[in-house]
């Protein structure tokens, strides 16, 4: 049946305020699938702006997060960490800690899960524990009776070191005689958890690559003849700082092993993942491993895998037979669980007059410590149209917590980067930056599909007459010592399906309609999403709806990243919602004598025909029903009409996001603050289902963004390899203070890929935010900052070395 | 953090009493919180003073204003006659840390509470403020360092509303085992180089019982301004308090006070020296300004501090100014 | 704790031997870890409101020793009476303990939240008699003979506080963990000014770090709320 597609007519195009630009095509839909909507004008529910279900039970207190489990007899456990960068430990005595009489377990790791590997670890002299390559790297974890036992009885356990050379600084460890974090060439790969790094990449001393890609895998055409046919280039160098997650609720689980059945209650973005990963490292099978997630704190990309805390809770639990709690705290959150490498990018961008680009050449390095991922280049690699594409992406590490996937990797630093060379390259043609882009941001590979295009078209425009960007003045032409600026940038992401999503729809004979699916919400807005969909459907409310999500006891859920989560569970949720109509209908049907396709769902009621509305209400036809309940469970196809994914082995469709910010700032030249005061925001993420929450999600990625852009920087002392903020005191995370005026439009994309057509909007809505505040900072100032944060300090020196150029 | 007892004396005498070695007093123990948190401190005894009569009274009388040891920064910074002739000081109290802390954090344990430096307060770095050898912010990450007599010790005071009272000309009365005393602010600092152990002059066992802020002459003026990185919960890069004193238009006397600059609040007398007898203006603060910050010595990372100083200095003497009543 | 000596050395701080005072190189961790115990809390003493020497290790004196008749508790578990959301609740607590933990884990009200635990972030606020705090910063000791009053004691009767029901229409929340606490702040600010403006919104949750970036959400519903008439009297319990 799947297999056989039927032929439906969708409306696609763009739908925008104040106007719209559609054509209908024809669209293959599996016949198991019920054909697209039609726009969200003409739905009752989806595409209208819904407060989250799950809101009362957050402004109460009683969401129940990881952090907030409490399970009789519960343990409380503590991770043992290295005091050192770089070291060998030689031995481990648990015996002093062991006799506590509060302590329940004791546990010493055998193998680090995550960051890079050796190639072959005959390279490094065999030892019986794993080698210590950052401060704070886990050793051990015990479990005790209460948090204050188990501080003291961690305090108990005695390590000892054999120190070794390190190194924390990025210029540091790519010279050739710098200490080595790793002997020899290295991988990284891939766990049920995420990760993974090319393969077989080339490794001289600390530095992993570099790796040559195009926009389609290999480089494209040839940069050298690009620059010689070039009649402009613009060339500059870009770092940025690595960034913590800082997620609010720190990585963590309860972990409850029993003989039966593994329970592990986890702070992640994916309850599957952890199952996953779970069965992986304790051999067990998934169906004796369960994982509940019903609250999750925020993470930002950054909690997918078991993690070693969750490995050692595991064991905690297994041995002493009880249910153990480890939740990181502040500082072990800092410094490992995650973060955003660092980036070193030059960047040369050669064009002719016109503006057409003839090579785009980018060298990036980052580092993100003991792992890689520190690569900016997909920004340069995907943007514009250019015949000559050449990215080179090297990894180095360094003594410090590794990496690990944070709301866009790599984009906001490759955009930090693109953006500021496009609106360069436009000075230099004399050209307006937005008028360079409408000329460079086209499609140039994809026949049509390359949608991002042409939504940034549109973005582009409505965004300017919304933020009046013809104000814009030349750059630094403001008197004053605080001078106003406008900038602009834009974002790219992807569109990321994953096929194991599913969700189960019941309806019960008393009404009652619930959705269950593993998947979780970190905060999104999934819940109600879900709810959306299957009350539309349904001819419901979202409130009529039950949502149960985040337990691996329910039908397999995605997990949340990539911005995919909306994109490839909502289709499953619409499809499952459309069985149980069918069903339902057909038993209602059946008990009114009438044919099922003369019956309709709508305003809470089964319509008969065209009955002026009167209909049965949805709880008496629900009553109708022959059996208790009517369930259906259904995954998704891939995207129809061309948009399934275009490369082997991937879950990247055709066709990605867009979206266009606006930023205006004052910059006080006196002491080198920079103030955000407005930002125009235009996004597109497909069909929107809940445009309040998009709006809350949008909000999020700009503020993040600018966080990024101004303040955050995770500081290590050279000389120890120690953090010196790891709190949120020196750490420094924008507050209510520096909040901008923010405006969020938001298109409507519609393209016929899915039975819902969604998409995700957390990463593009981060993505272009620091390279606008750049852009609008060179227009206030007529000086580039070419380095992330941009602090007082940085802005000073920047203006001080303009005015003595200038002299 | 270690376990301690809790002792809740109702007098100074009593609260005096209990002060024996390993006791340390507790106002609104915010900082004496975070560095029990962090393993740095380890008393046996926490002397709690709020139960103690009278530590929290603001009042203006006889000298001028009596400010209590034990009222929390949100009270100073709302109380009318602190915003009115007292400004600096309720403009300090009123953007220190955060609203939650100024709730509780009390204008003693202000002066009081050790500095922030990174290398201070982490437990990794055992520098010549624990007893080790070395200042770890030398050649290390010191952007928001000292950028005044930093050789020793290169932290920052902490205090803002130190800043604000050195302005005021407050003193300190100070109960203790012996006789009570009174102390300028004035002198109550310690640098580094005289015990880089402690930043100030309260003895073992003392207790600080009141500030005492003098009226105000007539015609005269104060502000307090800070720089921070942010306007929500940050330190200040810059921080500067002045008090003016007029005689119409030309400034008769001026007490200008850089916090965030050096280890301990510093009086930037040249600068004091240019304003006195000018007529106050754009370009005579600019002057001033200049002067304050002559002779500064930023280290490698903070020479950015100096050109902040510079603009805030500028501002608050301008501010100063027109808050003259 | 007992082997508080240990701690410091065990944890191998960074320090430079005693006699190198030259500051031409610095020690790698690992080559120079003893720390001086003694010297190191006496440099520690400035702390609050006095300077005393410290003699470390001392197991501390429980009850009567010195204090001239002031009251001793602990260093032990000591039984309190805490009056949280206007209920007497008795627990048994260590002076060391904190608000934050005997709340979340003495009295299992887990909604109020710990996140930075140093009081740079404010989600763990509550209010003590009106008035919001750290309650992570805040002594469980310093709490007794006031009125605690906790997110979960915010609404009444089943009915969500004009705040709370401010955020969940204006959708000031996303993943929710620094929610209470600012709803907290927000509550309390238009406790005590009813009409306040976007900048006093700004000011009150200046404290509130939301890593979602939620705040434009949560300045709408505060103000919403404000515009409703949630000042004055409404809600809260025991405050």
């Amino acid at each position: 049946m799947a297999d056989e597609n039927g032929k439906v007519a969708v409306q696609t195009g763009l739908v925008f305020p104040g106007g719209s630009s559609l054509s209908e095509v024809e669209r293959a839909v599996p016949s198991d699938e019920p054909p697209p909507w039609p726009l969200n004008a003409e739905l009752s529910v989806v595409g209208k702006p819904f407060p989250r279900l799950d809101g009362p039970l957050k402004v109460t207190g009683a969401a129940t997060y990881t952090a907030d489990v409490r399970l009789p007899g519960m343990l409380h456990a503590r991770v043992i960490r290295s005091p050192h960068p770089h070291a060998r430990v030689k031995n481990i005595d648990v015996t002093a800690a062991e006799r506590h009489p509060a302590a329940r377990a004791v546990h010493v790791l055998e193998h680090m899960r995550g960051g890079a590997k050796l190639r072959d670890p005959k390279q490094e002299t065999p030892s019986k524990f794993p080698i210590v390559r950052y401060v704070g790297q886990p050793i051990a974890a015990i479990a005790a009776a209460t948090p204050a036992d188990a501080e003291e009885v961690m305090r108990l356990v005695k390590v000892d070191y054999e120190v070794l050379p390190f190194v924390v600084d990025l210029e540091e460890a790519r010279k050739p005689d710098a200490p080595r974090v790793f002997p020899g060439a290295t991988e990284q790969p891939a766990t049920a958890g995420g990760g993974g790094a090319v393969p077989n990449v080339p490794q001289q001393g600390n530095v992993r690559g570099p790796t040559k890609t195009g926009p389609l895998g290999p480089p494209r055409g040839d940069v050298e003849k690009g620059f010689e046919e070039a009649e402009i280039t613009v060339e500059n160098t870009f770092r940025t700082a690595v960034q913590t997650h800082s997620a609010l609720e720190t990585h963590g689980v309860v972990a409850d092993w029993k003989p039966e059945v593994l329970t592990v209650y986890a702070s992640t973005q994916g309850t599957s993942t952890v199952r996953d990963e779970l069965a992986e490292v304790f051999g067990l099978p998934k169906g004796k491993i369960r994982v509940v997630t019903e609250f999750m704190g925020g993470g930002f990309g950054s909690k997918f895998g078991i993690g070693n805390f969750g490995v050692l809770a595991v064991h905690l639990s297994k041995k002493a037979s009880a249910p153990v709690r480890l939740m990181l705290d502040r500082k072990e959150e800092h410094v490992n669980g995650g973060n955003r490498p660092s980036s070193v990018q030059r960047l040369r961008v050669g064009a002719k007059k016109d503006g057409s680009l003839t090579a785009i050449h980018l060298t990036s390095w980052g580092t993100g410590g003991t792992a890689t991922g520190a690569g900016a280049g997909n920004v340069a690699k995907n943007m514009y149209a250019c015949p000559n594409i050449l990215i080179e992406e090297s990894d180095v590490f360094t003594n410090a917590g590794p990496a690990a996937a944070f709301r866009a990797p790599g984009h906001p630093q490759g955009a930090f980067a693109l953006e500021q060379v496009i609106d360069e390259l436009a000075e230099k043609l004399g050209m307006d930056p937005l008028a360079l882009r409408d000329k460079i941001d086209i499609d140039e590979d994809l026949g049509g599909r390359n949608v991002d295009s042409a939504a940034r078209r549109m973005e582009r425009k409505i965004g300017s007459q919304k933020f009046d960007w013809a104000r814009r003045k030349p750059a630094g032409s403001d008197r004053g010592p605080v001078k106003r600026g406008l900038g602009v940038a834009q974002s790219i992401w992807y569109r990321f399906i994953d096929l194991d999503a599913s969700c189960e729809v019941r309806l019960l004979r008393d009404g009652t309609v619930e959705v269950l699916s593993a998947v979780q919400d970190i905060g999104t807005g999934i819940r109600t999403a879900l709810a959306q969909v299957v009350a539309e459907e349904l001819g419901l409310q979202p409130k009529d709806i039950t949502v149960r999500v985040g337990d691996t006891a329910f039908p397999a859920g995605v997990p949340s990243g990539g911005s995919r989560t909306t994109g490839s569970i909502t289709p499953a949720a619409r499809n499952a919602a459309h069985e149980v109509r069918r069903r339902f209908l057909a038993d209602v049907a059946a008990s009114m004598g009438a044919r099922p396709e003369a019956l309709s769902l709508k305003g809470g009621k089964v319509l008969l025909g065209d009955d002026g509305g009167r209909g049965i209400p949805f709880r008496s036809a629900a009553a109708k029903l022959k059996t208790e309940q009517i369930t259906a469970s259904r995954s998704r196809a891939h995207d129809y009409g061309g948009f399934a994914p275009g490369r082997p082995g991937m879950n990247m469709g055709i066709g990605g996001f867009g979206g266009v910010q606006f930023a205006e700032v004052t910059v006080d030249t006196e002491t080198g603050i920079i103030k955000v005061e407005r930002v125009v925001a235009v996004h597109d993420c497909g069909r929107p289902i809940n445009p309040l929450a998009l709006e809350s999600q949008i909000n999020g990625g700009i503020l993040q963004g600018i966080s990024y852009a101004l303040y955050e920087n995770r500081v290590l002392d050279r000389r120890a390899g120690v953090q010196l903020n790891p709190n949120f005191e020196q750490y420094k995370v924008l507050g209510a203070r520096e909040v901008p005026a923010i405006e969020v439009l938001l298109l409507e994309e519609y393209q016929g890929r899915s039975s819902t057509d969604a998409g995700g909007i957390g990463e593009p809505a981060t993505v272009p935010t620091a390279a606008a505040l750049a852009n609008a900072v060179y227009n206030a100032t007529g000086v580039r900052m070419t380095e992330l944060p941009m602090t007082p300090a940085r802005v000073l020196t920047a203006l001080a070395a303009a005015r003595k150029g200038a002299q | 953090m270690n376990r301690f007892a809790w002792v809740t004396p109702s007098t100074i005498e009593e609260a005096v009493g209990a002060l024996e070695p390993g006791a340390l007093v507790k106002a609104g123990g915010i900082d004496l919180m975070d560095l029990l948190k962090e393993g740095l401190i380890a008393p046996q005894r926490l002397v709690n003073l709020r139960a103690v009569e009278g530590l929290d009274r603001i009042e203006e009388k006889d000298e001028g204003l009596h400010v209590g040891p034990l009222v929390t920064l949100a009270r100073l910074a709302a109380n009318p006659i602190v915003q009115g002739r007292y400004r600096a000081l309720a403009d300090a109290a009123g953007h220190a840390a955060t609203p939650q802390i100024r709730n509780v954090a009390t204008v003693g344990g202000n002066l009081l509470q050790r500095p922030r430096c990174w290398y201070f307060r982490s437990e990794a770095f055992v520098c010549k403020k624990k007893g080790g050898g070395r200042c770890y912010a030398h050649g290390g990450e010191n952007a928001y360092h000292a950028i005044m007599n930093n050789k020793t010790c290169a932290a920052v005071h902490p205090s803002a509303t130190a800043t604000a009272l050195l302005a005021l000309g407050a003193k300190l009365r100070i109960a203790g085992p012996t006789d009570a005393r009174e102390v300028p602010l004035e002198t109550f600092f310690v640098a580094p180089e005289v015990d880089v152990m402690r930043e100030n002059a309260l003895g073992a066992g003392e207790i600080i019982t009141e500030i005492v802020i003098p009226y105000p002459p007539s015609e005269a003026g104060s502000a307090y301004l800070k720089q921070g990185e942010k306007e929500s919960f940050d330190w200040p890069l810059a921080e500067v308090a002045v008090l003016l004193e007029r005689d119409g238009n030309r400034c008769k006397r001026a007490i200008i006070v850089l916090g965030a600059a050096g280890p301990v609040p510093v009086r930037a007398r040249t600068a004091e020296a240019a304003l006195a007898d000018k007529v106050i203006d754009d370009a005579t603060a600019r002057a001033a300004a200049k002067a304050a910050v002559q002779g500064a010595t930023p280290l490698e990372q903070n020479a950015y501090k100096v050109t902040i100083f510079e603009a805030i200095v500028r501002r608050t003497i301008l501010a100063a100014r027109g808050n003259t009543a | 704790m007992s082997n508080d000596g240990q701690n410091h050395a065990d944890r191998r701080s960074l320090r430079e031997k005693d006699d190198d005072e030259d500051g031409s190189d610095v020690a790698l961790p690992g080559a120079s870890l003893r720390l001086s115990r003694r010297r190191f809390l006496a440099g520690t003493g400035l702390t609050a409101a006095t300077t005393a020497v410290l003699e470390a290790c001392k197991p501390a004196a429980v009850g009567g020793a010195g204090g001239k008749g002031a009251e001793v508790a602990g260093p032990g578990q000591v039984p309190v009476t805490l009056q949280v959301n206007g209920k007497e609740r008795t627990v048994s607590l260590e002076p060391r303990a904190t608000l934050a933990e005997v709340l979340r884990t003495d009295l299992g009200m887990t909604g109020t939240k710990v996140v930075c635990d140093r009081g740079a972030c404010s989600a763990c606020t509550v209010w003590l008699d009106g008035t919001p705090v750290c309650s992570c910063m805040t002594f469980a000791m310093d709490a007794v003979g006031r009125a605690i009053t906790t997110v979960e004691g915010l609404s009444s009767g089943g009915a969500l506080h004009p705040v709370q029901q401010a955020f969940v229409e204006h959708d000031a929340a996303q993943c929710g963990f620094c929610t209470p606490g600012m709803v907290m702040s927000c509550a309390a600010l238009l406790q005590r000014n009813p009409r306040p403006t976007l900048d006093d919104v700004r000011t009150a949750t200046s404290g509130n770090l939301c890593r979602c970036g939620t705040y434009p959400k949560v300045f709408e519903a505060t103000l919403a709320a404000a515009r409703r008439g949630s000042g004055g009297s409404s809600g809260a319990k025991g405050s």
